[in-house]
């Protein structure tokens, strides 16, 4: 079997190494367990049975075309990959991190190989903004302090974030990150995250944040800061101090990033609380007939909203007349208004609200 | 028919090199072309050794810009953010991202090679661009090697490296050629590293110098007070006349936690002017003494001939990631102008000397400091344009807050404090350079930085909004007369003119766009008048 193998890997190396190189990962990962299933000797690990049919419908998707859906081999253009050198030798040595991968997921220890090319990863593509040891840097958070971080178990959460970015949190879409890199990534946070020595770490802790007076922080709250303009501490703050801790809790009460209604936030359902920060519009059109709605999107040159009925609407800005709402103006004028003193008591304050 | 099979490919060969060698003198860069860049080449990162990136081509104007077309696109491929500016010369335009580098037919957008450096771990942020000298593209890569590649083909001529990437260095910036040297330097500010630019023999590779910003840690009598960090990651700026290169030098090191190195840090957060055949310090200037918020001067300094009080004046412009706008004497770093041009909360005034006085009450605290600007600074890599004609320095801008952390568990080495952006608003701001003062300004439409910008002869500034376009605008007063919804822009723009067709380049995530007046409309812009 093996030397027959081998013989046939010989007459198709060529364009195999050539076509191989140009196919996906997910190709790989697919082809590897296929592989895995027909040459049982060769490759002793194999993934997770969803993690194969997804794959399988991926490959199906974009390679089966040439590869055939099995990856037996398809037309004249693609090769049959489960005898191509490439993918054998590959599989062998990913199929034993695979395995060792899947087996430590949950008392969380990595191969150290996983973890290498994790903090290689990491160092090119993240350290910017989190620090090369994860542990904080340049605007983005310390990851080892991170909830989502504490949540995931085997990189779903880190995944989707990393996949998908955070959308107005300065977190940018990585989405050409595979399964491999994403694993190795993962194995890198959590083996920094047992490993982090207290004085690399970029912590905001809660008890960082209580400096401030939440008397005078109330007396601001209903006179100076006109907080109570829009607030109360028996309505939308009602209990706000039991959602809401720490930093999360200082970053919201300064500014939250608007929303649109058209914009999900993925990966935070925790924070979600739809609606209540999306600026509103009205627009009125050459009829003299308005449109009000949730703001949806604007720029110089086109204004969007979503109308009562939920349908997308959008004009160039010519052509209409509009006003836009936005309820957190009073937020941004406010912050050039501050003391941090002011901020701290408001901080306070709201800390009680439980 | 033997013969004939062997023959023939060698004498087609003979024919391709001698036509090749022929062109190769066309093409390329002659060094000296750099002290005037011709109209069909924007020969270096800023387009000229100025850095006002102003361009005088007048053929897209305020009359004609409403009919601008796409006359070619370049995809990469790549989802890499390009922010590189490209370079053109001999009709062949060179850009890059972090570990490529594309040659592409200047006119057409057509692909003529592609250069791929290995993975490695030094920070993809970003790459600012290649530079040309001869035949030779230099490249540096995210691991701190510097690429020398011929320019017909990209293969490899040299590599060499310049810092250990395990330190903490990586490498961003678009090397700066003056005569044979090129200079490149460092970044990198998560450890307590010295800011150092150097100077590669351009032939050989062979380091001729190197400038350090900061000493070594543990320096004894160390003049930054124990500070390390002051990388030097944009482009510099060069004064032929006087034979000075101008750069700026990024913060300090711990960045955030600042109590064990006091003083001013020099020379971080400042202007240095250097002789570029030396290496040797000249003068110093510094916006951001005992910088605290990561607020690096790297930002262009900007070089203009011109009244200052009425006085001819050599100067040096900056507006700084500080929120602050300077004007000095570059003949000897002295201060003609300080003021702000965004929204600043961290200072006490201005020195006797023109420099920010910091207010120590803003320094990062462990219960957190609401500070503007935020880390991401009023402005940053984007270059801004200097227009002579209408004096005004045009700045992509943002009025933006932040806050700001440091306690003793966060130590001493590299960041060392924690920062969050809380709110950012995008403004385009004409900066008027004898007195300061804004002459106007235009809403970019969201809180993140937008794009760079280029002005032209004809009154025009090319740049991008923060939401998805790239707009010309009427340089006399901010407003807008052409846009398209591309993308976000996310470099500076350049110009060239090719078979007298003038070209804007801008670049949105991993393609270049090319804009153009229709072929028609430029026939009738070359021959309109002898109708």
């Amino acid at each position: 079997m093996m030397s027959f193998l081998l013989y046939s890997l010989r007459a198709r190396r060529r364009c195999g190494l050539v076509l191989a190189v140009l196919i996906c990962i997910v190709a790989h990962s697919y082809a590897r367990s296929r592989n895995g299933q027909d040459l049982a000797s060769a490759t002793s690990g194999s993934a997770p049975l969803g993690q194969i049919q997804a794959r399988q419908e991926l490959f199906s998707a974009r390679c089966g075309v040439c590869h055939g859906r099995d990856a037996a081999g398809g037309s004249a253009l693609g090769p049959n990959l489960l005898a191509s050198a490439l993918v054998a030798e590959s599989g062998k040595e990913r199929s034993q991190t695979a395995q060792a991968a899947s087996q430590s997921a949950n008392s969380r220890s990595y191969p150290p190989d996983q973890i290498q090319a994790g903090r290689t990863l990491f160092a090119a593509q993240c350290s910017f903004c989190h620090g090369r040891d994860a542990g904080g840097g340049e605007s983005g958070p310390d990851l080892m302090a991170s909830a989502l971080v504490e949540q995931d178990v085997h990189g779903e959460k880190i995944g989707e974030v990393v996949r998908n970015g955070r959308l107005g949190k300065g977190m940018p879409a990585f989405d050409h990150v595979d399964e491999q890199q994403l694993a190795a990534l993962v194995a890198f946070i959590y083996d920094r995250k047992v490993k982090a020595k207290e004085g690399r770490r970029r912590t905001v802790d809660v008890s960082d944040l209580q400096t401030g007076n939440a008397e005078a922080g109330m007396r601001y709250f209903n006179g100076a800061g006109g907080c109570a303009k829009c607030h109360s501490p028996s309505g939308d703050l009602a209990g706000i101090a039991g959602k809401l801790q720490g930093l999360e809790l200082l970053k919201r009460m300064l500014y939250r990033e608007n929303g649109r209604a058209a914009e999900s936030s993925p990966g935070d359902g925790r924070l979600a609380e739809p609606s209540k920060a999306i600026p509103t519009a009205t627009v009125t059109l050459p009829s003299g007939e308005t449109v009000t709605g949730k703001l949806a999107y604007r720029d110089e040159f086109t204004i969007a909203l979503t109308d009562p009925s939920g349908w997308y609407r959008s004009w160039p800005v010519t052509r209409v007349k509009f006003t836009v709402m936005n309820p957190l103006d009073a937020h941004i004028e406010q912050l050039a208004k501050y003391t941090d003193e002011d901020m701290h008591n408001v901080l306070a304050y709201l800390q009680t609200l439980r | 028919m033997k013969l004939v099979r062997e023959i023939f490919p060698l004498a087609a060969v003979l024919v391709l090199a001698s036509a090749f060698c022929g062109r190769a003198s066309a093409q390329g860069i002659d060094p000296a072309t750099l002290l005037k860049p011709t109209s069909d080449s924007w020969p270096m990162y800023h387009g000229d050794y100025s850095g006002q990136r102003h361009s005088h081509l007048s053929q897209i104007t305020p009359a004609n810009v409403h009919e601008l077309t796409l006359a070619w696109a370049f995809q990469t491929g790549q989802t890499t953010q390009i922010k590189s500016s490209p370079i053109v010369a001999g009709g062949i335009l060179y850009v890059s991202i972090p570990d490529h580098v594309w040659a592409v037919d200047a006119r057409t957008g057509s692909r003529v090679w592609h250069y791929n450096y290995p993975p490695n771990e030094g920070s993809h942020i970003g790459n600012r661009g290649v530079a040309l000298y001869k035949d030779s593209v230099y490249f540096a890569t995210p691991d701190n090697h510097v690429v020398c590649l011929n320019a017909r083909d990209g293969t490899v001529r040299w590599n060499v490296v310049l810092a250990d990437v395990k330190e903490g260095y990586w490498s961003s910036v678009a090397p700066l050629i003056v005569r044979d040297h090129v200079l490149v330097g460092l970044s990198g500010d998560f450890d307590n590293l010295p800011g150092m630019l150097k100077s590669l023999d351009a032939e050989t590779g062979q380091v001729q110098w190197t400038f350090y910003s900061t000493p070594s840690p543990g320096t004894p009598g160390s003049p930054s007070g124990g500070a390390t960090g002051g990388n030097m990651w944009i482009t510099g700026t060069y004064d032929p006349e006087s034979n000075v290169v101008f750069e700026g030098t990024g913060n300090p090191t711990p960045v955030l936690a600042a109590q064990l190195r006091p003083g001013d840090n020099p020379w971080t957060c400042s202007i240095v002017a250097l002789n570029p055949d030396t290496g040797k310090f000249i003068w110093g200037f510094q916006p951001s003494p005992h910088d605290t918020h990561d607020w690096d001067a790297v930002e262009v300094p900007v070089l203009v001939d011109g009244a200052f009080n009425g006085s001819p004046r050599k100067m040096l412009l900056q507006a700084s990631r500080n929120g602050y706008f300077f004007v000095l004497d570059r003949t000897n770093g002295k201060s003609l102008l300080t003021t702000t041009f965004a929204a600043v909360n961290w200072s006490s005034g201005v020195d006797k000397d023109g420099r920010p006085i910091r207010n120590a009450a803003k320094d990062p605290a462990r219960d957190g400091r609401l500070v503007s600007p935020d880390e991401g600074g009023a402005t940053n890599y984007r270059s801004p344009s200097f227009d002579a004609r209408t004096g005004l320095l045009v700045v992509s801008s943002r009025d933006a807050y932040g806050i700001y952390f440091s306690k003793p568990e966060h130590g001493t080495v590299g960041w060392g404090g924690a920062d969050y952006e809380v709110f950012g608003k995008a403004v385009l701001r004409a900066i008027d350079y004898q007195t300061g003062k804004i002459r106007w300004n235009h809403d970019l439409g969201g809180g993140g930085a937008a794009a760079g910008v280029l002005t032209t002869d004809s009154g025009l500034i090319f740049t991008g909004d923060s939401v998805r376009s790239v707009m010309a605008l009427r340089t006399s007063d901010g407003a807008t007369l052409w846009h398209s919804a591309i993308g976000h822009v996310g470099n500076s723009p350049i110009t060239y003119e090719l078979d007298g067709r003038q070209y804007v380049i801008v670049a949105s995530d991993g393609a270049l766009f090319a804009w153009a007046l229709p072929e028609k409309s430029v026939e009738q812009t070359r021959f309109g008048s002898h109708k």
